[in-house]
């Protein structure tokens, strides 16, 4: 895939994740890149990429060069594209939750390794729990929306943060969506 | 020069006690803890931005104001915690410059 000015973000995250692979290199994708694939609503300035295993800085900088992406600071820059590539430090956990296991995201041929929908909907709410952030449950309600999620799981986890309550919420704004979509249909 | 009561677990001893004021204010800006810390505000900024970067602190603007607070998404947040609180026990002047700074709400334009 060739990257322009017009690439979304979507294609930019799995290019990027494409190319990493390739070299090697085993990255994760999560933020709101993730977010933005799951929804293709919501879109974000930027890739983040969590690096697992030794990587060395010389071989990161020539896998993204390969894709026209300089280094700038802490984040890669594309002179044509308006959002940017960040290796933000690991590990990847959500919470206390250690064991998150990523999947493949494919997008016009090419894939990259990604946070689950399950766990990209716990990482939004996350912010949700810890920073009050309205937009984070939003986009966690939206990708619920789009994606399949194990609610289940997201019940156990957050019993486990001790954010009961928020959960609830987050049910509640889940549920009253679907009825809301079911009413429009009749 | 003054004998370091503690030592630089976290690279520097900055690093370590803008850690440990975090730990004890909860949250905080770069001039309140270049205050407490009796260091300049550029110095308190560059361990800020470098202990974000590391993801143990995290900030957000309220207002004009960044506020910096420990990452309560940090990998082993309650074993770092717990790790600052210790330090905070021996770190009697931190503990005591902490706990001299006035936090509670005070009604605009009334005297100081």
């Amino acid at each position: 895939m060739k990257l322009s000015g017009a690439s979304t973000l979507p294609e930019v995250a799995i290019a990027v994740g494409e190319q990493l692979a390739r070299h090697g290199i085993r990255a994760v994708l999560t933020g709101g890149a993730c977010v933005a694939i799951y929804t293709r609503t919501y879109t974000s300035k930027d890739a983040d990429f969590v690096l697992q295993g030794r990587v060395t800085q010389p071989a990161l900088d020539a896998a993204m060069k390969e894709l026209g992406f300089e280094r700038d600071g802490d984040r890669f820059v594309h002179p044509e594209i308006e959002f940017f590539v960040e290796f933000p430090p690991g590990p990847l956990p959500i919470g206390d939750d250690l064991s998150i296991e990523p999947g493949w995201v494919s997008l016009g041929g090419l894939s990259a390794l990604a946070l689950s929908p399950t766990d990209s909907c716990r990482d939004r709410l996350a912010a949700f729990y810890h920073w009050d952030d309205r937009q984070a449950l939003r986009l966690a309600v939206e990708i619920a929306r789009t994606q399949e999620v194990d609610v289940g799981k997201i019940r156990e986890w957050s019993a486990g943060e001790g954010m009961t309550v928020k959960c609830e919420e987050f049910v509640a704004e889940l549920t009253h969506g679907h009825t809301r979509r079911r009413r429009r249909r009749r | 020069m003054a004998v370091k009561a503690i030592g630089s677990p976290f690279g520097s001893e900055t690093r370590t006690r803008v850690l440990v004021a975090l730990r004890l204010l909860d949250s905080s800006f770069q001039r309140e803890l270049a205050r407490i810390l009796g260091r300049s505000p550029s110095v308190v900024q560059k361990a800020l931005r470098g202990l974000e970067r590391d993801g143990l602190v995290s900030g957000r603007l309220i207002g004009r104001t960044r506020s910096y607070s420990l990452n309560p998404r940090y990998f082993g947040i309650k074993e770092l915690e717990a790790f600052l609180s210790r330090i905070a026990q021996a770190d009697t002047d931190l503990r005591q410059r902490t706990a001299d700074l006035r936090r509670r709400p005070r009604r605009a334009g009334k005297p100081l």
